[in-house]
């Protein structure tokens, strides 16, 4: 009996000395303060809050994650917020595409992605480009000619400048020579409002947004934005298939942490996205909005960074939009 | 709809349903937090529930916030959510003059029946209805806007000239911020926090609240700061308000429901149109302002029966028009539900158990609420050392649970400032805020009209109900002008 906890003893001490090695030794002791830059309801917000509910239900984590909005300058409050949480290890934060193009163009901004410390990159937002059912456009091409045929005449609802829909008009007009009008709505419900009622002629959506409306037959989708086909729409080209040389724009969802966060702190959230994206609740969450998996580690997702913010400036300056730095 | 009320009488929804309406009700009184925070933190507990009962009380958050939110405006002049600003104009003023049960009480019955009718009207003719709001755009939007900002012919007290430079102010504060089409700052003076604009509760709380407080402060008072009738008979509403405030109910409710199914509009314009009908039609029209019970009852009825018709795009469409329905949207994905046009025929026992909940909501709301009058009337009998500093505690609260930040908190007290200034130099806040409501969008949809017509200011016009917009709203701001002439002409005569 004796000898039997003895043996139990040591190999609970073994593990526990072998947990730091894994682990590097940081544990989180408090909740976690998992900050947003949108309010409640926002895109940003409901990933966040995904997210803590997928961990509490997995139990991957010893504490619990609260969810902070921290709203304001498309993203600069949230930023600045950790940028002044110099090492602290308890807070990290869901950044988007937004996190990476709003500091290039804003002066006001105080900070940039590059002051914060890249932790993991999860997901990426593939998107499809929308008609209205009853428009003459079968493809995309359809849709460039008439643009190239009446220049200016026909318009796009979307969202505001240097967004997603905004990068994938640019590279398109540039890449044919085609101009139509870009209208920006705040709200992702008027876009589809505008595009429903015969407003507008044709809008960048999330495939899942879309799946309900073509399901109805009140919209058709002439192409995706996607690296390869999405299985809810094996029949659909993507850009890149229906023959215009343009590069794929993503919509990047992942987490930073404040500036100068140790290494074992940004090791231990790799090993837990690592483990958590793996998990039924995030696997269906995928499936559910047809995401991608988009997992890259710390430094893969610096470099990352890098470039998307390289690409994206240029993008915004051939666009002629003033690029602050 | 049988089927439905199978679904919702079910004792588990009963329950959810009357959690969702007490929460609701609670968040409405809080200035500040409002439905769509409320709902977004409890998302996380709703997966392990049945999708039905989550989604009957989440519904119940989001109407039920809109009956709570009538109670610190008519009690504190403090806007417990954006839509009751416009019944702090009215009910403040029922609530000065002693009769703030009466006021709260007709609030709860417009409530009632404009939620309920709201409900009907999401029953019976959601879909066609959803079809005609696509026909509405941004030419469409901004007449409307128009519309409403005439409404403040009818808001100015004695001098128009104060009521439009107001106005103007307001419009000045809502074009704040990072405009949409340019990525351009417009007035953050370099600071990143001011480059979303600036809040609708900062504003609202600072110029109708703190102003208030700040106010009162300079007249010394007694103990007791507004009267408040002894006896539950004198803190009910009247057989007579409720006479003068039957075309003000049908008003809201009508009004509330039709620009609710726009997913463009919103709760607080619906609020002060319904109020600017109210006005106009009435026989005592100089009364508004200085507590008629017709007053409450447009405003609050038009913020509820809205919640029926944002439900219409939402459930027929899939499309959300507000913060509040957009994170009910993300709800019904979570929960594996797919929102959109085909909703109703693939979840028939959701869409119909929803509906069904919300005619049992809006009685729980209105038992729940009655009772509670005089107890919150009581708050009135606060000595003014105590009923202050709370009131500016709940304001600086309910700020900052909104954004978290403090930059908001001094915000507030510079906007408290300024509508000190403004009661001090006798200029009306309603105007101001007004204009800030309406300003953002009305920009934003004239120029999306002129984008779609390359700049070509005939499709204001040119389309059917733009132009009939328009035209009423050159009505009303020539309607006083013959009224004036009118004057003219009976004194000359005399």
């Amino acid at each position: 009996m004796k000898h039997r906890s003895a043996i139990l003893v040591a190999t609970l001490l073994l593990t526990t000395a072998a947990l730091p090695l894994h682990a590097q030794g940081f544990k989180p002791a408090k909740p976690i303060e998992f900050v947003t830059h949108t309010g409640p309801g926002g895109g940003g917000d409901v990933f966040a809050r995904g997210i803590a509910a997928a961990m509490e239900k997995e139990g991957l984590m010893p504490v619990r994650m609260q969810v902070v909005n921290k709203t304001g300058g498309g993203g600069l409050t949230a930023m600045a917020y950790l940028a002044e949480k110099q090492g602290e290890t308890h807070t990290i934060a869901v950044f988007t595409g937004i996190w990476f193009t709003n500091p290039i163009m804003r002066k006001e901004a105080k900070f940039t992605m590059s002051d914060l410390t890249p932790v993991v990159r999860l997901v990426l937002e593939p998107a499809v480009i929308a008609v209205k059912n009853d428009a003459p456009f079968k493809s995309l091409k359809d849709f460039i000619d008439a643009a190239k045929q009446n220049p200016g005449q026909l318009k796009q609802s979307a969202g505001s400048l240097g967004s997603r829909d905004w990068v994938v008009r640019q590279l398109l007009m540039k890449n044919t020579g085609a101009n139509w009008a870009y209208i920006s709505f705040p709200g992702g419900g008027e876009r589809i409002a505008a595009l429903l009622g015969g407003h507008v002629n044709m809008m960048v959506i999330e495939p899942q947004e879309a799946g309900e409306h073509i399901r109805a037959g009140n919209m058709r989708v002439i192409a995706q934005v996607a690296d390869k086909r999405l299985p809810a729409f094996p029949d659909v080209p993507t850009i890149q298939e229906a023959g215009f040389n343009v590069p794929n724009v993503p919509q990047v969802r992942g987490i930073v942490a404040p500036p100068g966060v140790p290494a074992d702190v940004v090791a231990y959230w790799e090993d837990l996205f690592a483990r958590f994206i793996k998990t039924a609740s995030w696997q269906k969450y995928l499936a559910d909005n047809m995401f991608e998996n988009g997992y890259m580690r710390s430094a893969e997702l610096r470099a990352f960074g890098e470039t998307f913010s390289e690409t994206t400036r240029n993008i915004l300056k051939e666009g002629g939009v003033a690029v602050a730095r | 709809m049988l089927q439905g009320f199978a679904v919702a009488l079910s004792p588990l929804n009963l329950a959810w349903c009357f959690v969702g309406v007490f929460l609701g009700t609670v968040i409405g009184v809080l200035p500040g937090l409002g439905p769509a925070a409320t709902i977004a933190m409890l998302l996380p507990l709703t997966f392990r529930m049945d999708p039905t009962g989550a989604v009957i009380m989440l519904a119940g958050i989001y109407y039920g916030s809109k009956y709570g939110g009538s109670t610190t405006s008519i009690l504190l002049n403090v806007p417990g959510e954006s839509a009751s600003v416009v019944t702090c104009l009215d009910g403040y003023q029922m609530a000065k003059r002693g009769r703030a049960g009466a006021a709260l009480g007709i609030a709860a019955i417009a409530s009632f029946i404009a939620g309920t009718v709201g409900v009907v009207g999401l029953m019976l003719i959601a879909p066609p209805l959803a079809k005609m709001a696509l026909s509405f755009s941004s030419p469409e939007y901004f007449a409307l806007m128009c519309l409403g900002l005439a409404m403040v012919v009818l808001l100015a007290g004695e001098s128009m000239v104060k009521a439009l430079l107001a106005m103007l102010v307001g419009l000045w504060v809502a074009g704040m911020g990072t405009d949409l089409f340019t990525s351009t700052s417009r007035f953050t003076f370099g600071s990143a926090e001011l480059l979303d604009g600036i809040d609708f509760v900062v504003v609202a709380i600072g110029v109708f609240a703190l102003g208030e407080v700040l106010g009162n402060l300079e007249v010394r008072q007694g103990p007791q700061m507004l009267p408040v009738p002894k006896g539950l008979r004198n803190l009910m509403p009247t057989w007579q308000d409720l006479k003068d405030c039957r075309f003000a109910f049908l008003n809201g409710s009508v009004v509330g429901f039709l620009i609710g199914v726009l997913p463009g509009a919103g709760s607080t314009i619906a609020s002060f149109i319904s109020y600017g009908i109210e006005k106009a039609v009435s026989k005592h029209p100089e009364k508004f302002g200085t507590g008629v019970p017709e007053g409450v009852a447009a405003p609050e009825g038009a913020n509820n029966s809205e919640t029926g018709g944002a439900m219409v795009p939402l459930l027929t469409l899939g499309i959300p028009g507000s913060g509040t329905t957009a994170i009910l949207l993300a709800a019904f994905i979570l929960w594996g539900l797919r929102p959109g046009p085909l909703m109703i025929q693939d979840n028939p026992v959701l869409f119909w158990g929803l509906v069904a909940s919300m005619y049992i909501g809006n009685v729980m709301l209105l038992i729940l609420n009655l009772p509670l009058i005089p107890l919150f009337a009581q708050i009135l009998r606060l000595p003014a050392y105590i009923l202050y500093p709370a009131i500016f505690g709940i304001s600086i609260v309910g700020v900052y649970s909104v954004s978290s930040s403090l930059f908001d908190a001094w915000m507030l007290a510079g906007f408290g400032l300024l509508g000190y200034a403004m009661r001090r130099l006798d200029y009306p806040a309603a105007p101001l805020i007004l204009g800030f409501v309406l300003g953002d969008g009305m920009e934003r949809a004239l120029r999306q009209s002129l984008m779609m017509s390359q700049g070509d200011l005939s499709i204001l016009v040119s389309r059917p109900i733009s132009a009939t917009m328009l035209f009423l709203t050159v009505l009303m701001l020539i309607a006083p002008l013959f009224r004036r002439a009118n004057a003219w002409r009976v004194k000359a005569m005399s």
